[in-house]
């Protein structure tokens, strides 16, 4: 099947070393510019919030009184306090069950995307991007207005299916708040998994989906054994992104926090973040739990990163 | 050689803009027109309770009086503390002089963001202004922050649902709590989920009035430290009472807070039988709220003005308010809302903001905030309110209001919402000392700025 290609046969030979030419530091130097604003803009606030954690700084300190070192204190206060690791403990389930749904029902998309006519698959494929499109806070608008306790069309909906809905709370208690939060993430995390799984499956060869369902090959042991291989590096990559943006996902706890529900209990890592920061003007701690969250994304992403350096070294 | 021109006029330019940049304003004197002409100051404003007749008042005034130029800049409710803790310490962002909710006024005050004005004191009004909202921005014997305008919360009731229930108007608290509870028994309308006082689980703006009305304190200051007192025996008086209102008068959800209460007093959507006649109505589910005296404007029947915006119209035949009564043939103290102002201690014309001071609380400017419905803060103006049920019922209610605790971490007590999670506890609570002491513990750090 596959034919001589005489133009990979010429690249494939060793290439003669190139004379050194004058001038070779401008290629740096051109660089250094974009590094530079690169570190100046992500690294300043990063070292700012690392040294403000170590110190005691608060509104006044904000008007001009200097701070005060008080080294690892802010850290101590913060991992003995139990409501520190409740929050964490919450934001990691959270994010850990969202990411998790969302790439299901992102592949089965995918996969739907590809098997459908090319007219449905472009329905489907605006109905996702109209989801994507629409700005955060419009879109939390509307979704409030669904899950209101009084006038909102889900509770409609499910009174007049015949079961007792009327009049429902469902911010009220937070394991129904969280649900109703991951519903709202997911619907608007699927469109972005569903378009790159879906790029990644045109990796996928049909001939060799044909040759394994002639050699008998069901609909499972095809996705199983040849969909999912091949497309790891897109599904691993999702994957990881997709935990990192739903464990600072704010926006819209914020929001449904707004709308109802006791904050205390309903708290992740952003909106504690938020809370202590501008809501109590306790900036060095807000810096600490920033600084801590940043660590556990690096850990959590850590190994995801490790076994693609080894796939691309192997 | 071209390249060597145009590198030289590219650093001309650079130059130009850099050295532009760095000069500033010299301050001068604000009594000579010609030398102000060039400058601006900044006021900013939160929300949209001030109407623009009266910002474009103050503009006129100050370039005639001053001859400098006002620029006003409003700015979200939601949005103001984090902006005010942003740019008040930076003098070439700070606003020159702004409005500040009351409650928050005591932490910016107490951090040192404005500027000291006890010498404008006795000028701009003395003891005739409003002495609680005054103390909000005071630390020790100076002041800082002074009271810009007032409003206050009343009960508005549903007066046919009252009169089905059979329940007159309340003269003292205890006749209110019980008659509030009777409606909710009642229930004469069939409405499901009703409540005969809707009170958010969460509302402890509307709530803490009867703990004021029982002379309960939420704070008490002694040489400089705050302690919360949410366990004293009158505050716990006050939350008993509380209590049996969430148990038998009001089916509002746990978690609701202090806002929009008015939907529910409205009928916009009814629900008719086969005859017509109707049946229920979805909106109406609660005979009393509590809120602020500006909410008249959101209550009565539904209507269209000329560009096709919905409007309600107070309806006498439905709608009635009074103030909350107390026990003590006074009104019951409720909690004040209102906004105080103050210069920023980094402004660079403080004279031109003085002036501009000067101007807000002349009489002239104080008569116009009553006329628009705002308290003004000279009490020797009150009367331009006018004399309709709505401004009575203003008057009477401030005239005992109280405010929060002028405590300097109070701002961060509001901002992490414990008040609203204590609220919500006090219904399931079976032994409310204990759940008090609780927070009393959480509070008492808060409140000192710890």
């Amino acid at each position: 099947m596959t034919t001589e290609n005489p133009v990979l046969e010429q690249a494939a030979a060793p290439r003669p070393p190139r004379p050194r030419k004058k001038g070779r530091s401008t290629p740096y130097l051109l660089i250094v510019p974009a590094c530079g604003i690169l570190i100046l803009a992500l690294g300043y606030p990063l070292v700012w919030q690392f040294i403000t954690s170590m110190q005691k700084f608060g509104l006044s300190q904000q008007f001009g009184q200097p701070p005060e070192f008080v080294w690892f204190a802010n850290y101590v206060t913060l991992f003995t306090d139990p409501y520190m690791w409740t929050v964490v403990a919450r934001s990691l389930a959270f994010c850990l069950v969202t990411a998790a749904v969302t790439m299901a029902i992102g592949t089965l998309l995918a996969l739907l995307m590809n098997a459908v006519h090319a007219g449905v698959r472009i329905t489907l494929q605006i109905s996702l991007l109209l989801a994507w499109a629409m700005p955060v806070v419009a879109a939390m608008t509307v979704w409030n207005w669904l899950i209101d306790w009084r006038r909102g069309v889900l509770n409609t909906v499910l009174t007049g299916m015949g079961l007792d809905f009327q009049n429902h709370n469902w911010l009220a208690n937070p394991l129904s708040f969280f649900f109703i939060a991951m519903v709202i993430v997911v619907w608007m995390s699927v469109p972005f998994v569903a378009f790159s799984i879906y790029a990644g499956l045109t990796q996928v060869s049909t001939e060799v989906l044909e040759a394994a369902q002639l050699d008998g090959a069901g609909l499972s042991q095809r996705l199983r054994f040849i969909i999912v291989p091949i497309i790891r590096p897109v599904l691993a990559i999702i994957l990881l992104l997709q935990v990192i943006w739903d464990l600072r996902v704010f926006t819209q706890i914020r929001l449904l926090q707004d709308a109802g529900s006791i904050a205390s209990e309903t708290n992740l890592l952003g909106t504690y973040i938020y809370q202590l920061g501008v809501g109590s003007s306790d900036f060095a701690m807000a810096s600490a739990v920033s600084i801590f969250v940043l660590v556990l994304t690096v850990a959590l992403s850590w190994f995801y990163v490790r076994s693609m350096l080894k796939e691309d070294d192997s | 050689m071209k390249r060597k021109l145009v590198s030289l006029a590219a650093l001309a330019t650079a130059s130009a803009l850099v050295l532009a940049g760095c000069s500033s304003d010299a301050d001068g004197g604000s009594d000579d027109t010609a030398s102000n002409s060039g400058k601006t100051i900044t006021l900013w404003l939160a929300g949209g309770d001030t109407p623009d007749a009266l910002r474009d008042y103050l503009k006129t005034e100050f370039a005639e009086q001053t001859g400098a130029t006002l620029n006003i800049q409003q700015q979200d409710w939601g949005d103001l503390v984090t902006k005010l803790t942003t740019s008040l310490p930076d003098a070439n962002n700070t606003p020159d002089v702004t409005e500040l909710g009351n409650t928050q006024s005591s932490t910016f005050s107490n951090v040192g963001a404005f500027l000291d004005i006890s010498d404008m004191y006795d000028d701009l009004g003395g003891d005739k202004l409003l002495q609680s909202f005054v103390d909000a921005g005071k630390v020790g014997d100076k002041n800082y922050a002074l009271p810009y305008y007032f409003g206050s919360r009343a009960v508005f009731t549903r007066a046919d649902v009252w009169a089905a229930a059979g329940v007159e108007v309340p003269t003292t608290l205890d006749e209110f709590n019980a008659g509030v509870a009777a409606i909710n028994a009642a229930n004469p309308l069939n409405i499901p989920d009703f409540s005969g006082f809707y009170l958010g689980g969460q509302d402890w703006r509307n709530g803490i009035s009867w703990i004021f009305a029982n002379d309960g304190e939420l704070a008490t200051v002694k040489d400089g430290t705050w302690t919360s007192t949410l366990a004293s025996e009158n505050t716990l008086t006050g939350l008993a009472q509380l209590q049996e209102l969430y148990k038998s008068a009001s089916n509002a959800p746990n978690d609701a807070k202090d806002s929009n209460q008015y939907i529910y007093l409205n009928d916009s959507d009814e629900i008719k039988d086969a005859e017509g006649a109707v049946t229920a109505s979805t909106s109406l589910s609660a005979a009393t709220i509590m809120a602020p005296t500006w909410a008249h404007g959101s209550i009565g029947t539904l209507g269209t003005d000329a560009d096709g915006k919905a409007t309600r119209t107070w309806d006498d035949s439905k709608n009635a308010l009074f103030a909350l009564p107390g026990n003590d043939g006074k009104p019951a103290p409720v909690f004040a809302g209102g906004s105080n102002i103050g210069i920023s201690a980094k402004s660079k014309n403080p004279e031109l903001a003085k002036s501009l001071l000067e101007i807000i609380f002349s009489e002239d400017y104080q008569t116009m905030l009553g006329q628009s419905g705002l308290g003004p803060a000279n009490s020797d103006y009150v009367d331009s309110l006018g004399d309709d049920q709505f401004a009575a019922a203003l008057i009477e209610s401030a005239s005992n209001s109280k405010l929060t605790p002028a405590a300097p971490g109070w701002a961060t007590v509001e901002g992490s919402m414990v008040m609203e999670e204590f609220f919500s506890k006090i219904e399931g609570a079976s032994d409310l000392k204990a759940l008090a002491e609780e927070y009393d513990k959480k509070l008492t750090p808060m409140l000192n700025g710890e």
